[in-house]
């Protein structure tokens, strides 16, 4: 098989999927033949009030019939339709039907945050996958409606509450590009009162500032293509440390389940509306939490084990005073390992 | 006079206007005077021009809301306002421009005021209706200014599950307003299907009858068949805010996808709502400067059906990445690629008119070729996203905003302005001035392709829609379509100014300043209360030229002395 890899065009970024060629050879089949009749049409319209503008001696000439000609340019038209259809829709079974050896990675979106499982149940932020690997994403949303776009992937599925959609796709060479949601899901770009003024960074694999951009359009992640050595060094780097323990029976240390709940506090999306550094957002800043005795909707209340489990499972039980009950629950996408990991981290970020 | 020949029989003058409306022979603006004269008013064209002083303020605040989501997209980052502001202010420009304006804007402004005069008739069917359907307008409007104040909405003029049942802000007054909206509409739907039905004059056949009416009477059926559609969504909306029902609501059961549907439903019949009647000032546009019929004229009239009928099955095209069947997907594909067909007739029979007429370059007819200019643009880019590979990589970035932008606005809005040029001497008695009303046209054109061709680029470059903020590789492209927005605003001022400057400073127009062979050229200018003074008998199409007399198509100007913007007929 031969192995698009163009670059950008003018019009389309470039291609990194097995896909890519097809569809943009479609696309621009398209706009040629819109070129031609918009070429047609347009430059006969003009040329023609021109030619026959009104002046003295000329006069028009009344409207006469030509039916053959009306049944032609209604008839004509029907040839290129049929084509376009069959070839998109082609296109589309073969971005729908993902073949049998394709390797599974869960997706889940929240706002705004993506995460990534991969097969051995480590996840991330970003999308690591291998090249020449047939990938089927299988995903889900936790709130609203998002949609899973790659620009130089060509894909593009919407993330539906309740129901599960899937992607997939091979890309064709080593790279990366960006992850973009394109269903929009509401969003706000600083805190409640204004404490981050919100400014874009210029580091094209973080654009947005983690922790400051919390939006639609801050639902930004990177895709990164690898080779299948480095696919499996990144899946080993993100599996939990904690899980040498359990298997020989002995209790996770405190830093080491701290360092993952570190992990997950990016990967699970948690950094998209708390910071750990005592700035306030969406929800309250995670530092010198611990312990701390705060006022909730339904009373005093205590952050210890309990609050902090019940919080991520059931966020709405209690909601601390000044804060409005909008976080998502994570029951079902989130380990009680994974639990005591994030518990941890709290713990270490000390006032 | 042989198009309009006094009827031997000629019915009376308007009775129920006779009693307390004022003269029905003397000038529709002069028959009766005083606040309550208007507040009352029975006659279609004093209500046609409330309606346009209401579109026309709509425009504006929607066209203000364009302006500033542009300006803060000049740069990236905060440029003006944060993120959640930005959010609203799209959602408004949205619900503003569709809901008050695009909608009402031919059919209840220009429609209201010509669709009788069009037919040979005294008034609408129902002139009580009518009003009743402006004062419900000013309902749903109020509503919507009250849900603009006490919070206003964020979640994009769609109103998508379960965002909508979900964040905090005033959506219920928002949907209500556009519930109460769709009776207005409605009502001026039924009026207008029983007045082109029913009050035609002696031989205004449906063959001879003007494509602008055709328009109107297949928007009306879309109207009536779809709106409801829209109010049962919207009804359902709040009911799941209020009562936690569970139909959209996936926490509840219910299914977010369900609500795109009968969004859609409503909502794509609703883009022909919004078209079709553009397509149908435009026939009057390109057959009156180029002094002869359109070309097809039956295939014209017909394609607007063809498409009132087509816009009800292809609502599944906004689906095809949203989680739908692969057989539903591919049936939808096909059934879009349909439109392409009727809507391809009509471009060909107008270019096609233009072939060996005698075009005079007035300002309305640069609108006219703007049109098909634009439109043309608008309908190709539609075939990449009707063609489902491509559409898969385009759907939802800026590449649909720029295709929508150019049916809607490039067309519409486009028409509007012209068919407001057209017929702005006939509704107010002035002549405005050419040049000015030609700068404006140029600077709205450049202003408009500035703003969205760079659009379209990025989009196909993958830049997703509704967006505040975006990655730096598409800053060029932002910084060079708000520069356009600019454009664009100072040739719609001028335009505005234009016509403004008409009402107090402009020379008496004549009968007929284009020299026009449509029905509603025959009247005085302008029109008096019963627009005819006696009962019309059409003798011949509106658009037969040559059949029609040198009396007829005489522009008058040599009454009212000089001529001020047209040339002279030989």
């Amino acid at each position: 098989m031969n192995e698009p890899n163009a670059p950008p065009t003018f019009q389309l970024p470039e291609q990194m999927s097995t896909v890519s060629a097809d569809v943009d050879w479609l696309y621009y089949f398209i706009y040629w033949t819109s070129v031609v009749l918009f070429v047609a049409i347009v430059g006969a319209m003009i040329w023609w009030a021109i030619q026959y503008r009104e002046r003295k001696g000329h006069k028009a000439e009344p409207t006469g019939h030509n039916l053959p000609l009306e049944i032609a340019w209604t008839i004509a038209p029907i040839f290129i339709l049929v084509f376009m259809f069959h070839k998109g829709f082609q296109g589309y079974m073969d971005m729908d039907v993902a073949p049998a050896n394709a390797m599974e990675i869960r997706v889940n979106a929240k706002q705004w945050a993506w995460e990534f499982v991969y097969p051995n149940g480590g996840s991330s932020d970003e999308l690591h996958v291998p090249v020449h690997q047939p990938v089927k994403l299988v995903m889900a949303s936790a709130d609203v409606l998002h949609s899973f776009y790659v620009p130089a992937l060509r894909v593009k599925r919407d993330l539906v509450p309740g129901m599960f959609t899937t992607v997939w796709f091979e890309a064709t060479h080593v790279g990366h590009d960006d992850i973009a949601c394109a269903e929009y899901c509401g969003g706000r770009s600083s805190g409640p009162n204004g404490e981050l003024p919100y400014q874009p960074s210029d580091d094209p694999l973080h654009p947005y500032v983690a922790g400051q951009a919390t939006g639609h359009w801050a639902m930004h992640s990177m895709l990164y293509v690898e080779t299948p050595e480095d696919y499996q060094k990144f899946v080993k780097s993100i599996g939990d440390p904690c899980d040498q323990y359990a298997s020989s029976g002995k209790k996770c240390p405190a830093e080491v389940a701290a360092g993952q709940g570190a992990k997950l506090y990016q990967s699970k999306g948690c950094a998209a509306c708390h910071t750990t550094t005592g700035a306030r957002l969406v929800g309250p800043s995670w530092k010198g939490i611990w312990n701390k005795t705060e006022e909730t909707d339904k009373g005093p209340m205590k952050v210890d084990e309990q609050y902090v489990r019940r919080s991520i499972l059931d966020p709405n039980f209690r909601v601390v005073n000044g804060y409005q009950a909008v976080m998502p629950t994570f029951l079902g996408q989130i380990s009680d390992g994974e639990i005591d990991e994030i518990t941890e981290y709290i713990k270490s970020l000390k006032e | 006079m042989a198009a309009v020949a006094p009827h031997a029989g000629a019915v009376g003058a308007g009775h129920h206007a006779a009693d307390s409306h004022g003269d029905p022979d003397a000038m529709y603006l002069k028959a009766s005077r005083g606040i309550r004269s208007w507040l009352f008013t029975l006659d279609h064209k004093r209500i046609g021009l409330m309606y346009l002083t209401m579109v026309a303020l709509a425009f504006l605040v929607g066209g203000i809301f364009a302006l500033l989501v542009r300006l803060e997209l000049f740069s990236r980052g905060k440029t003006i306002i944060d993120g959640e502001t930005y959010n609203r202010f799209f959602t408004l420009h949205g619900a503003v421009m569709v809901f008050l304006f695009i909608i009402p804007s031919v059919p209840a402004a220009l429609g209201n005021f010509f669709l009788p005069i069009m037919i040979g008739a005294k008034d609408v069917a129902f002139p009580r209706l009518n009003l009743l359907s402006f004062y419900i307008y000013l309902c749903g409007v109020a509503i919507l200014l009250c849900s603009i104040i006490m919070g206003s909405v964020d979640t994009g003029w769609t109103f998508y599950t379960p965002y909508s049942v979900q964040t905090t802000n005033s959506v219920i007054s928002m949907t209500f307003g556009v519930f109460v909206l769709g009776f207005s509409s409605i009502l001026t739907g039924v009026n207008f299907l029983v007045t082109v039905h029913t009050m035609r004059a002696p031989g205004c056949t449906w063959g001879r009858m003007p494509l602008f009416v055709w328009g109107m009477y297949a928007t009306a059926l879309i109207q009536i068949l779809a709106t409801p559609v829209l109010a049962i969504t919207l009804l359902l909306l709040i009911a799941e805010r209020f009562l936690g029902i569970g139909v959209f609501d996936p926490k509840l059961g219910g299914d977010p996808v369900l609500f795109q549907h009968f969004f859609w439903f409503y909502s794509h019949p609703a883009v022909y709502i919004m078209i079709v009647p553009g397509m149908a000032i435009n026939s009057e546009l390109i057959a009156t400067f180029s002094r002869r019929a359109i070309f097809g004229q039956f295939a014209v009239a017909m394609s607007s059906l063809g498409l009132a009928i087509l816009g009800f099955l292809v609502w599944g095209h906004h689906l095809f990445v949203a989680g739908m069947s692969e057989f539903a997907t591919m049936l939808f594909s096909a059934l879009t690629f349909l439109v392409a067909i009727p809507s391809g007739v009509k471009v060909f029979n107008w270019t096609a008119t233009i072939y060996k007429g005698s075009i005079l370059w007035a300002s309305p007819m640069l609108y006219g070729m703007a049109f098909i200019f634009l439109f043309t643009i608008g309908g190709l880019t539609g075939l990449f996203l009707g063609t489902l590979s491509v559409d898969v990589h385009l759907t939802d970035t800026y590449f649909v905003v720029a295709h929508f932008h150019y049916v809607m606005m490039g067309g519409t809005v486009i028409a509007f302005l012209g068919g407001l040029l057209y017929w702005w001497p006939k509704m107010t008695g002035k002549w405005h001035d050419e040049f000015k009303a030609k700068v404006g046209f140029w600077f709205v054109f450049v202003g408009f392709n500035t703003v969205f061709i760079p659009q379209f680029i990025m989009g196909s470059r993958g830049m997703p829609r509704r967006y505040y903020d975006y990655l730096p590789q598409y800053e060029i492209f932002h910084r060079i379509s708000t520069v356009g927005s600019w454009i664009l605003a100072i040739g719609l001022f001028t335009t505005a100014y234009t016509l403004l400057e008409a009402l107090w400073k402009g020379k008496p127009a004549p009968r007929n300043p284009w020299g026009s062979a449509g029905y509603e050229w025959g009247t005085d200018t302008p029109p008096c209360l019963t627009n005819f003074h006696k009962t019309p008998v059409f003798t011949r199409g509106p658009y037969d030229y040559h059949l029609a007399t040198a009396e007829e198509l005489a522009t008058g100007w040599d009454e009212v002395g000089g001529e001020p913007g047209s040339k002279k007929k030989d």
